[in-house]
């Protein structure tokens, strides 16, 4: 989690905080006591328990399309997560979860390696990455800014808020930025919807963001690659 | 206390620890009475606790309304292999917010929940199916689970019992129609999520070929306070036909948008004008959608002196659905949002079925070339034709729920279509 939260706004309109919804006026709460980040402290990379061992964010900054699947403390969680279910296959989308964590995105070679390690044929991991929109089957920039532009989102401008990424990024819906910070793409409901707008960076929520809050969304990034 | 803003007129239950960081750890929990239900209901054995959650009348929150003791009964009572138990936290639908809000703020809540289930139903293993964009909210539930574990409330024997329960949490990747119980099961064995014809149910032939129990986390939520408390306890709020409070998703143009836990059968105009400090701007209420973009949309008219509970919303010719009420005042543009979201459906359509796979893209196709002034009153026909084939005849209701607001908005609303049509104007600018 970062440090460097931009300060909330405050103003005529009672309900804009960037980043979580933890100080409406009611609640005077900070960003780690909304996130939880606190309580959930470092996950471990080898998933811990294995009850939890199929929940890590699946995007990180940092992105290797070429590092390693399952060495060292990723051997562990692989194994982990086989012993929760009764098959081999079940398996499949917590160990591409896996692979799209290390990775950033999954590539055709991903695809083999899942398969093989799971007895499932290249052609039937593609099939199970094809259906599910939160695997990049391209790699994608540092943040992977995600606005959402459902209708309760839509309602509060969520439009405006996903041009005014594109235009201060510069770039088209779905490219990566020239500097590789940023992938800005559209996404279907967040059921973040009493926060419009709903925007996802990588595994955060941002919510109530207005298109006057993505200057300071956008600072609070660039801050975090340096 | 809902959360981000309170109402006096709250019921707080559920979503009592909202709002409040210590209610997330095992010990906060359990400060708010939390695990007590557990320890009751394995007192009262399994049969005592499907009666009582059958006595309470709670109906599943995930929006079909299924009276929840009644899905527990369905599952044989002889075990033969193993059952199973899961979770849905998959909270997709457009304009629902109250699943990633239990589970970050009362992720013991929802375990409490699942264990109680479990032992009723006799599942040896819960799989609490996450939305995968839930990353931070599912790892404050990994937490809640593991700390569940290190005390003994979880796995072998739970608190010497001789009852063993393993919990998994499971992230999917990203479908909306992973939400359905049997694309949930699908997804769940590592497939592509497509639905599953009914017959077999999911009590007799689930997961891994299995008995299974699917519910949603809100459900599943109440049940350590109805074991608790009674279920004539939870008969005190709301109606005959709809009893309990509920967690009502308020979005779009009120004031204080937000969750807020009322009773059944609560009216709407006091949820919008009061509780949600009406309508921002001081401008009119358009249009209310009450229970997710897959239930028709109503008109103020239908709005007034509505109340919601199951049966007070369908009277009103919509349905309740999740109680995911979006609001839309008259600045709305009618046609664009509801063109949105049947683009929104158009892409989570699983593609199996033709109707659906077919017919959600024309209709996509159809009200953007009316929403662009290009559109034909023919046009009308043949959206309100196809939103007719496309009801009853797929394998799952994703295809019903893309008619249900094109029909009921060309009903309800013509005039803005015909405004785009005849003049190339929009009514509204939202």
């Amino acid at each position: 989690m970062s440090e460097s939260g931009v300060e909330a706004q405050t103003g005529e309109i009672p309900f804009r905080n960037p980043g979580w919804a933890g100080n409406t006026g009611e609640f005077d709460l900070t960003e780690a006591q909304v996130r939880g980040s606190d309580y959930v402290g470092v996950t471990p990379a080898d998933g811990g328990h294995p009850c939890a061992a199929s929940a890590h964010p699946y995007l990180l900054p940092d992105k290797d399309p070429s590092a390693p699947l399952f060495e060292g403390p990723y051997e562990k969680r692989l194994k982990k997560i086989l012993s929760r279910y009764p098959d081999l296959r079940a398996a499949l989308i917590p160990v591409l979860n896996l692979a799209h964590e290390l990775r950033g995105h999954i590539s055709e070679e991903t695809m083999g390696e899942v398969g093989e390690v799971l007895g499932l044929s290249y052609a039937y991991v593609r099939g199970v990455v094809s259906f599910y929109t939160m695997y990049n089957k391209r790699p994608v920039g540092r943040f992977l800014i995600q606005v959402c532009t459902n209708i309760s989102c839509n309602l509060c401008g969520g439009e405006d808020v996903l041009s005014a990424f594109l235009e201060q990024i510069g770039t088209q819906l779905g490219e990566t930025s020239e500097d590789g910070l940023f992938t800005v793409m559209e996404v279907e409901c967040l059921a973040a919807c009493g926060f419009p707008t709903a925007v996802q960076i990588n595994s955060l929520y941002f919510e109530n963001v207005s298109s006057a809050d993505v200057p300071g969304v956008l600072a609070r990034l660039r801050a975090e690659a340096e | 206390m809902a959360y981000p803003y309170t109402h006096e007129k709250e019921v707080r239950i559920l979503s009592s620890g909202w709002g409040d960081p210590r209610s997330r750890t095992l010990e906060g929990w359990r400060a708010l009475g939390g695990y007590k239900g557990l320890v009751k209901g394995f007192e009262m054995g399994r049969d005592e606790v499907i009666e009582t959650v059958k006595q309470s009348g709670l109906r599943g929150r995930g929006g079909a309304g299924f009276p929840t003791g009644m899905k527990w009964s369905f599952m044989p009572k002889e075990k033969n292999g193993l059952h199973y138990l899961c979770c849905n936290a998959d909270e997709a639908e457009p304009g629902t917010f109250k699943d990633r809000e239990l589970i970050r703020w009362t992720p013991h809540q929802v375990i409490e929940g699942c264990l109680i289930a479990a032992y009723a139903i006799q599942a040896d293993h819960v799989y609490i199916y996450c939305r995968g964009e839930f990353f931070e909210a599912n790892q404050v539930l990994a937490r809640a689970v593991e700390e569940a574990y290190e005390a003994g409330i979880a796995g072998e024997d739970i608190q010497g019992s001789g009852v063993s329960i393993d919990l998994t949490v499971h992230q999917g990747a990203g479908a909306y129609i992973c939400g359905e119980e049997t694309a949930l099961m699908e997804s769940l064995e590592g497939r592509r999520g497509l639905p599953r014809i009914k017959p077999p149910f999911p009590a007799a032939v689930g997961v891994f070929g299995q008995p299974t129990t699917i519910n949603n986390v809100e459900t599943l939520c109440a049940i350590p306070h109805i074991i608790r408390h009674g279920g004539e306890w939870y008969r005190q709020w709301g109606t005959e036909k709809s009893p309990g409070t509920k967690l009502f998703c308020v979005s779009g143009h009120v004031c204080r948008p937000g969750n807020y836990e009322l009773p059944m059968g609560f009216p709407m105009n006091d949820l919008i004008h009061e509780v949600c400090g009406g309508i921002r701007d001081g401008r009119q209420l358009k249009a209310v959608i009450p229970g997710g973009a897959s239930v028709p949309i109503m008109d103020a008219e239908e709005c007034d002196g509505c109340e919601l509970c199951y049966e007070g919303v369908i009277e009103r010719g919509s349905m309740l659905g999740c109680a995911s009420v979006i609001v839309m005042d008259d600045t709305t543009n009618i046609v664009r949002q509801v063109r949105r979201m049947v683009d929104f459906f158009a892409h989570e359509s699983c593609g199996q079925c033709t109707p659906c796979r077919e017919g959600t893209t024309w209709l996509s196709r159809i009200l953007r070339r009316i929403e662009e002034g290009k559109g034909t009153e023919q046009d009308l026909d043949t959206l309100l034709d196809l939103g007719e084939k496309m009801t009853g005849t797929t394998i799952c209701v994703l295809s019903d729920s893309a008619a249900a607001p094109v029909a009921s908005s060309i009903q309800k609303f013509k005039e803005d279509y015909l405004a785009l049509i005849r003049r190339g104007e929009a009514v509204g600018a939202v």
